[in-house]
Formats: structure tokens, sequence, C-alpha cells
């Protein structure tokens, strides 16, 4: 997982989390978890990047937060997606399919 | 700010920072609690669920910077927070930080006020339209004389009508003092004769009236005067209505034409007229026994001509010219030529050299207060590096350190360049004020202003724009200079070296210490050249004071009176009969004068002298001297002592056997020192040149600096008063009591014989003497300050360094001592090393002085270059300022207490 970490560039974690998010509401701990289970165990986000993420995201308006109660009786800060971050989840996934299918065919040319 | 962030969330994190502070604290650690939950539920301890949930989270706080250094508002944000971490660690180390920002407060006013004089008398342009299409033409003699760059107006007539390469050339003459009567107080004002398109040509109109009109400037011409806006306020209280109406000048009535504008300056540095009247130049080019003027010329050079094409132009026409003078005058201008060049040049070009000298002088004086900061930073960096490598464990990242020491040096700079503009705006106070003119009192007011050191510019020297930006651009330059070299290597820190305590006590890297003591010695240098200059200039002014003078100063009170040109000699004689005696009958008079010319002014050959009987040699051949015309008592008064003979008398009477007392110089070089009772001719004071006066030698007296009191000592004679009465006459008093106190009694007594006459620059001997050295004393003083400052600073670096240095080898000292290495040997080792590096700055400082010290060579006096006293002296002034400051360390290293430094270890 700490390899996979170094190659998670920026827009694929946004990608990932915008994804992630879908349109529930989740605080750090379940978006973390949220994309390890739809990566199938592939990507652990760590907090060190995750809540970087958040807060940029959140400031750039694709997100928005509020507190709330977690399960445990806890309080903590659950994201939700904006409009924007739909948008933006649109283009990124598209640019995404772009570049892999662009690298795929890559790889498999002789 | 980061593109795409929202500008709310940059307002909000900066302005509400407690709460995003709190929410971001609680939201991380919620999750680190969410984690440890879930460990707990999986049966882990409590404690030990809590250790894997930081472990795999990778801590609280870096998660919290992580998402800090991302946010829009860090940047702004950090920066704030490097400054007030900076003003923090400044208050923690007063003295550090007041040495660095006094350091660099007097290294930035020092030179930011250099740099506004600077600016006003040498960048900025003149105050004229188009300023750099104005040339100046001038006529360069092989044979420097008195009229040294002026042309001679049949020559300007010649030159205005010919060149093409300008569209107008204007010209104007000193016509000398005259006295303005009628008008109040009798005053003496100072006239130019300008040429009808002496103002076109500048670009200036008249503030009031007009200008003369072309037709006016002609021999024979109307008597029609431009007043200067200074005298109109003064004399006429800006009243309008003088215009066409008429003043007295010399007795003679002038019609005002207009007044020129309040802020006209005069294209000429030296002088300042009162008022202008037309130049009057006749036509004839030809040249001959009829009067002519001294000329300067400034031409407006031609949209689309350059410099050297008018240049080219200008040898050709004085190629032709040359060949058209009459065979005595070619004689005597011989190889001469004549040279355009720009206006501004041409008058700032004796400031040029001083000035620049200056700015390099306090440019030294502020290098070697940056490396005194870069020096003090380094060491401190040195100190620091425990600090720095433990925020580099906690995560900072190296651009960020880098960025802190830098945002450290910016601030100390900051505070060093606002305390340095207030310095500098203090400094240029004194110089304006001290070109400010004065009351218009004596006439000539503007005449003291002229007597300052850089002349009436002065008065424009001020904080401005352009010094402003010089300033800051000086603090940002020594941010880099002495910020940048300890940043980085602050920022090299290996962490765990540095981390580790045994490294924390050893001395700083090689690489660094060589550095420092590069720096170090450079400083040293730097001191020893600027004292070595300063140590010049003081033995120069201290030979120049020494120049026998050939009269006493002390005592001695002088005026200057001027009668009417048009004056009938006869009434001269009988102005001067009545006047000496009463001036004799002042209480504290002891002799009482009058006299041409006074000691130290500037004069002139203004005699034709042959000796023995021949025929009269043709004019070219025929030596000149300098006439001085006195009253009997003029020796006494001015305290020139008889050598042979005997002085002039009151049997010296108008129709009485023509005498004549010289002075040495003209007894050596007409009489081979044999003067008394010999006889030559001299044409003084006659119209026609060929008309001659026998005269006497009766006395020899000795040698009178004039020219100022580095003035060479050329042949003069006195020729008694009463037998060639002169219209410009000064007054000498010798006084048992202190002459200034005489000032009001001298000038009732003038009043009470002639109350039309102005009596002007009443000033004591000494004034007089103190006023002819005044440049040179601002360049000594100024020069020897920057180098004391200099020498004091580096002073003040040596202990910094050495200082530092004993206390990062305090284990060091300590363990040679418990092995038994003597405090002697202790104290040795650190002077050895002193004394290295002040003995190798002292030789680079020895030769950059030996390379530089020519730019001093046209300012020393009885001095030769390369002169072993004052390098010596600098030298050693230096290591003895610099030793002190290496030896009080030592003797703190000395005393180190060994078992206290190697339990601390």
């Amino acid at each position: 997982m700490e390899r996979n970490q170094a190659n998670l560039v920026q827009g694929t974690l946004d990608l990932l989390i915008l994804k992630a998010i879908g349109d529930g509401e989740f605080h750090g701990l379940g978006i973390a978890r949220r994309v390890e289970q739809i990566t199938r165990g592939t990507f652990k986000v760590r907090p060190g990047s995750l809540f970087p993420a958040l807060h940029r995201m959140e400031e750039a308006g694709w997100l928005t937060s509020f507190w709330g109660d977690s399960e445990n009786n806890r309080r903590a800060k659950y994201y939700r997606r904006t409009k924007a971050g739909e948008r933006q989840l649109g283009v990124k996934a598209e640019q995404w399919t772009t570049i892999s299918r662009a690298i795929a065919s890559a790889l498999k040319a002789n | 700010m980061r593109v795409g962030s929202h500008p709310r969330f940059a307002l909000r994190t900066l302005l509400r920072k407690q709460q995003v502070e709190t929410e971001l604290d609680a939201e991380i650690r919620g999750y680190v609690d969410a984690i440890t939950d879930e460990k707990i539920a999986s049966g882990l301890p409590p404690s030990e669920a809590r250790r894997q949930a930081l472990a795999e989270s990778g801590g609280l706080e870096p998660v919290k910077q992580a998402v800090r250094d991302q946010r829009a508002s860090t940047t702004v944000e950090s920066v704030l927070q490097d400054v007030r971490y900076g003003l923090r660690q400044m208050r923690h180390n007063p003295a550090f930080a007041c040495t660095a920002v006094i350091t660099l407060a007097l290294g930035i006013g020092a030179t930011s006020a250099i740099f506004s004089a600077v600016y006003a008398l040498l960048i900025r342009p003149l105050p004229y339209t188009d300023s750099d299409r104005l040339m100046e033409i001038s006529a360069a003699m092989p044979k420097k004389n008195q009229y040294g760059g002026t042309l001679i107006s049949p020559d300007f007539v010649a030159l205005r009508s010919s060149l093409k390469s300008f569209e107008s050339i204007a010209g104007f003459t000193q016509l000398g003092d005259t006295n303005l009567t009628g008008s109040g107080d009798p005053i003496r004002v100072k006239v130019a004769g300008i040429t009808a398109n002496f103002l076109p040509v500048l670009r200036v109109d008249p503030a009031k009236g007009r200008d003369f009109l072309s037709s006016e400037d002609r021999p024979g011409g109307p008597a029609v005067v431009l007043l200067s806006h200074r005298l109109w306020e003064s004399k006429f209280h800006g009243d309008a209505s003088i215009i066409g109406r008429s003043i007295t000048l010399g007795g003679k009535a002038w019609t005002v034409a207009g007044v020129l504008p309040a802020h006209f300056i005069f294209p000429d540095f030296a002088i300042e007229p009162d008022l202008c009247i037309p130049a009057d130049l006749s036509p004839d080019t030809s040249i001959g026994p009829q009067i002519v003027f001294m000329m300067r010329a400034i031409g407006r050079l031609r949209e689309n001509v350059s410099l050297e094409q008018a240049q080219t132009e200008l040898n050709l026409f004085t190629e032709i010219r040359f060949k058209s003078y009459p065979a005595f005058y070619r004689a005597y201008v011989e190889g001469s030529q004549n040279l355009a060049e720009p206006l501004h040049r041409f008058l700032t070009g004796d400031d040029r050299r001083p000035l620049l000298i200056l700015l390099a002088c306090v440019g030294a004086v502020l290098l070697i207060a940056c490396v005194n900061v870069a020096n003090l930073q380094l060491a401190r960096s040195v100190a620091r590096e425990h600090e720095m490598a433990l925020r580099g464990a906690l995560g900072a990242g190296r651009i960020r350190l880098i960025r802190q020491s830098l945002v450290e040096s910016l601030t100390l700079a900051t505070l060093g360049a606002v305390l340095g503009m207030g310095i500098a705006a203090a400094t240029t106070w004194l110089i304006r004020r001290g070109g400010m003119p004065g009351e218009f009192s004596s006439g000539s007011n503007i005449a003291g202003m002229l007597q300052v050191p850089f002349g009436k510019m002065s008065a424009a020297v001020e904080v401005n724009g352009w010094v402003l930006a010089f300033t800051a651009g000086l603090a940002l330059l020594t941010t880099v200079l002495f910020g940048l070299a300890p940043a980085i290597g602050a920022s090299r820190t290996n962490l765990q070296t540095a981390l580790q305590g045994a490294a924390r006590r050893i001395s700083s890297g090689r690489q660094q210490r060589r550095f420092r003591r590069v720096l170090l010695m450079a400083e040293i240098g730097l001191a020893v050249l600027l004292l070595t200059g300063a140590g010049l200039l003081i033995r120069s002014f201290i030979n120049v004071l020494g120049n026998d003078s050939g009269f006493d100063p002390r005592q001695c009170l002088t005026a200057q009176m001027l009668r009417n040109y048009t004056e009938a000699r006869e009434k001269t004689r009988g102005f001067v009969k009545q006047l000496l005696p009463r001036l004799q009958a002042l209480p504290g008079v002891q002799a009482a004068a009058i006299a041409s010319d006074l000691p130290l002014e500037d004069i002139g050959p203004n005699t034709a002298i042959v000796p023995g009987n021949g025929p009269l040699p043709p004019i070219e051949q025929r030596t000149t001297s300098c006439a001085i015309i006195v009253s009997p008592d003029y020796f006494r008064a001015a305290g020139t002592r008889l050598l042979r003979g005997r002085l002039l008398n009151d049997e010296d009477k108008a129709d009485s056997a023509p005498v004549a007392v010289v002075n040495q110089a003209f007894a050596r070089q007409f009489f081979n020192g044999d003067a008394i009772g010999r006889q030559f001719r001299t044409n003084f004071g006659e119209m026609k040149p060929d008309a001659f006066t026998r005269r006497t030698v009766v006395g020899v007296v000795q040698d009178v600096r004039y020219n100022g009191l580095e003035g060479t000592l050329e042949p003069a004679l006195y020729l008694p008063f009463d037998q060639v009465p002169e219209i410009e006459m000064n007054v000498l008093l010798r006084t048992a009591v202190e002459p200034g106190t005489l000032a009001s009694a001298l000038r009732k007594a003038v009043i009470d014989v002639d109350p039309d006459l102005p009596l002007f620059d009443v000033e004591t001997m000494n004034e007089r003497i103190s006023q002819s050295v005044a440049q040179r004393r601002l360049m000594m003083l100024l020069i020897a300050s920057f180098a004391v400052l200099a020498m004091i600073l580096a002073g003040v670096g040596v202990y910094g360094v050495f200082a530092y240095w004993v206390n990062q080898r305090r284990p060091e000292m300590g363990i040679r001592l418990a092995l038994g290495s003597s405090r002697r040997e202790l104290l040795r080792l650190i002077m050895a090393q002193a004394m290295r590096l002040i003995l190798i700055g002292g030789i680079a400082g020895i030769a950059g002085a030996w390379f530089l010290d020519r730019l001093l060579a046209n300012m020393l006096v009885g001095v030769k270059l390369h002169d072993p006293v004052s390098l010596s002296l600098a030298w050693a002034l230096m290591t003895l300022v610099a030793l002190p400051g290496s030896i009080l360390p030592a003797a703190v290293a000395a005393r180190t207490d060994v078992i206290s430094v190697l339990h601390s270890e």
C-alpha cells in the first residue's frame, strides 16, 4: 500500500474521493474506507494525503462539509459532493479514461 | 494564493484562525479516535490501540501541518509567521538585533545620504527643458589661466554665426558687481551680461514682463535689465509695477524689462547673478585692442546632430579661425582648442570625482556593515543549527528553512533601512541648510550659498523617490548579501549529526569557518583602505592649513566695497581720505587699511611688467604680474611682514615719485632677488596697452597666498592707492579685540561717509580661511568619519567572530587544559589566529590602498601617493582596534573552567 501511495497522483486521488463520496455523506475515515473498498483494496489512503485533499477540494468548492455525530456517537466532520464537484468528477473521469486507454494501447503496442 | 481556491476560505483561515485550528484538530483527532475504537473493539488494550492508531496515521501534528501547508492562506500566513518569529528571535537576543540593525542603519543611512547628493548633483537632469541637448562650448587652453573655459567675445561672435550643428548658441559673461541704489538701502548686486537668445536657448520665459529683444542686444543698445526673482522679492517686494520703471545701477538709470522665474537657476554653479543685462556684443570678430568679454557659450544641439558631429564642425571652425588671428594672439593661444560637451558634464565635472569617491567610501562602509551582519548571522546560524535541525525533523522543508532565514534577514534589513532613511533625511537636511541662501542683507545673498562645498545645487539635495528606491534596493541587496549564505548553510545541516548531542558542541564546518574568515579579512582590508584615504586627506588638510599664508588671520576683520565705475578718481580719493581716519579711530582698531584684493581671493595677472630701460617688447613677449592697490597701513593690518626696504607710507602721494612694494616671488623673477631701488615699467590702470609708468621698488614683503591656501605663489606688486586709485576696495581692520564685535561699528562708519555705498561680506579673516577650505574640509571629515565607522564596525566584527569561535571551542579548550596545556598557551593560540587574520586583512587593505590612492591624487597637498606614514598608521590603528576584539574572547577562553566544561559534555 505504501508503494501505491507514491503513485497516487494528485488528480487521481481527487477522482477517487469524488467517486467514493458519490451522493452520500462521509467523514474522513469513511471516505478512506470507501476508496479502499471501491478499488478492491488497491489504494489505502493515509490521513496525511486524505485530509489535505479534502480541505483543498472544499476550498475549491467541490465538497461541502458539516459537523455531525458518527456511528460511535463522536462528533465528526462530514463531507458531501457539490454540483461543482459532480462536474469535476465528470471532467476527471473523462481525462482518466483517455489517459488509461492511451497507456493501455501503448503497452500493447509492439 | 493558489489558483482555483476560494478567497472566502483564505479569509476565513486568516481571520478566524482559532476556530479553523480547533476544527482541524477535532477532525483529525476524531479520525484517530475512530481507528482506536476499532482496535479496542478487536481486542487490543486501549494504550496499544492508541499507539497503533497514531503510528498508522502518521501522527496528529504532521497531518495537521500537511493540511495547513496546502491552504490558500498558507503562503501569506507563514511569511507573517516567519516575520513574527524573526521579531521574537530579535527580542530574545536584543544584543544581536541592536548591533545588526544599527550597523545596517548606519551603512544604509550614510549611503543614502551620499546618494542623495550624487543624485541631485550628478544624475538629475539640469532644470531646463530638454537639457540633454544643451552643450557648453569652451576653450581648452594649454596654459591654464584664470579664464579657463571661456571664449573671448570675437571668437564667440564668429562661432555662433558659423556653427550649423546648433539650433542656436547663447552666451553670457560675468560683469562683476555694481551698486543698486535709490531703492531703500544701497546693496551690491552681481551682474551678468546675456545674449538676447540666452533664455530662449534654455527654454525659459520671464515670470513677469518680457525678455530682451534682439534689437536691444547691440553695442550702445538701451539700458534694460532682467531682475532675478530673488532680488525682485527682497528688494522690490514682489511688486509687478516695477516692470517698465527704472532703477539706479552704478549711478545710471536702467529700465526693468522683466523678472526671471522663481526657480530659475543660472547655468553656472559658481555664479548666480542678481540681475542680467544685454551682453551688447560688437559684431566685429577681429582680434585687436578693442574691449573683449570672456564669454561662456551654451548651444542647443539640433535634433538630428550628434555631439561628435558638432565637435568635428567645431574643430574645423577652430582651425580656420586660428589662421585669421594676428601673430601675437596666435602665439598666445598656441595649442588651444575648442570643446563641445554636455552642459551638465561641464558644470558638474569638478564635483563628479569627489562625490563618486565619497559614494565608493560609503559603499565600502555599507559592505562592511553587511559583512558584519552576515558574520553575526553565520555565527548565529551555527548556534541555531540544533534548532534548525529540530525544525527539520518536525517536518519543515528545506525551502521553508531558507525562506525563514531570508525573512529574518529581510526583517532586519527593513528595520535598518527605515532607521537609515531617518539618518539620510537628517543628513540631507544638514546639507540643504548649509546650502540655503541667507537673508538678503549684504547684497549678494547668494554668495554664502555658492561657497558651500557643493555650491548652489546643494539646495536640491533631498530624500526623494529615487533615493527611496535606492534605499529599498540597498535593503534588498543587503538581505541577499548577508542573508543568503547563512540561510543556505543552515538548511544544509545534516539532521542526524546536528541532533546528536555530541556533534552539537563541535564548532562549525571547515567551509563555513573559512568563509567567515574571508569575510572578516575583507572587512579589515576595507577599513584599512578607508583609513589610508582618510590619513592622506587629513595630512593634506594639515599641510594646507600649515601653508605659510603670508598674513595673520587672527584679529582681522574684513569687508568689501565697490565705488561706481563712473566715479571721478578725485572723488574716490576723497572718500578714502575721509573713511580711513574714522576707521582708525574706532575703539579696538590697531590698523585700518583698504586693498583692491584680499589675501586668498581669486586674482590673476592684471598688468604687464617690463623691467629695465630697453624698448617695449611686442605684446606676446611681455611678462605679467598681479598688481594690488593698497593704502599705506595695509601691511600692518594684514600682518604681512616687510623683509627689505620700506613699506608704503603717507608720503607716497599722487604727485610724488611712483613707487611699488613687491613680494619675494616678484623680486626673484624680475631682479634675481635684489629688488630694492630697481625700476620696472607697468601699464596697470592705463587705458592703452602701451602706456607704461616707470616705478621704483622701495620694499620687499613676504609672499601672500592668493587663490586660496593652496594657490601657488605668483609674483605680485603693491601700489599706493593715492597714485592709482581703484574703485574696488576691501577694508581690513587689525583689532585688539574680538574682530567680529567691530562689524556694526564698521558699517556705521561707512554709512556716515557715504550713505549710498553698500558694505558687504563682512567677515573675519579666519572665516575666509575656513570658507576657502570648505570643500576640502567636508571631504576630509566625511571620509575620515566613514573610515572611523568602518574601523569600529570591523573591530566589532572581529569581536563577534572570535567571541563566537571561542564559545564554540570551549569543549576543546577544556580538553586541552585537562591534557596539561597552560592557559597562556591557549591565549597564544587564539591570539595567533587573530593576528593572522588582522595581518592578512591589513596587507590586503594596504595593497588595495596602494592601487586606489591615486583617486585622491589631485586632493593631496604635501603628501605623496603611497604615503608610508598614512599606510602604516592606518594598519596600526586597525590592529589596535581589532586586537582587543580578539583578546577579550581569548581572555574568556583562558579562564575556561575545565571541570564545568567537561561536565557539560
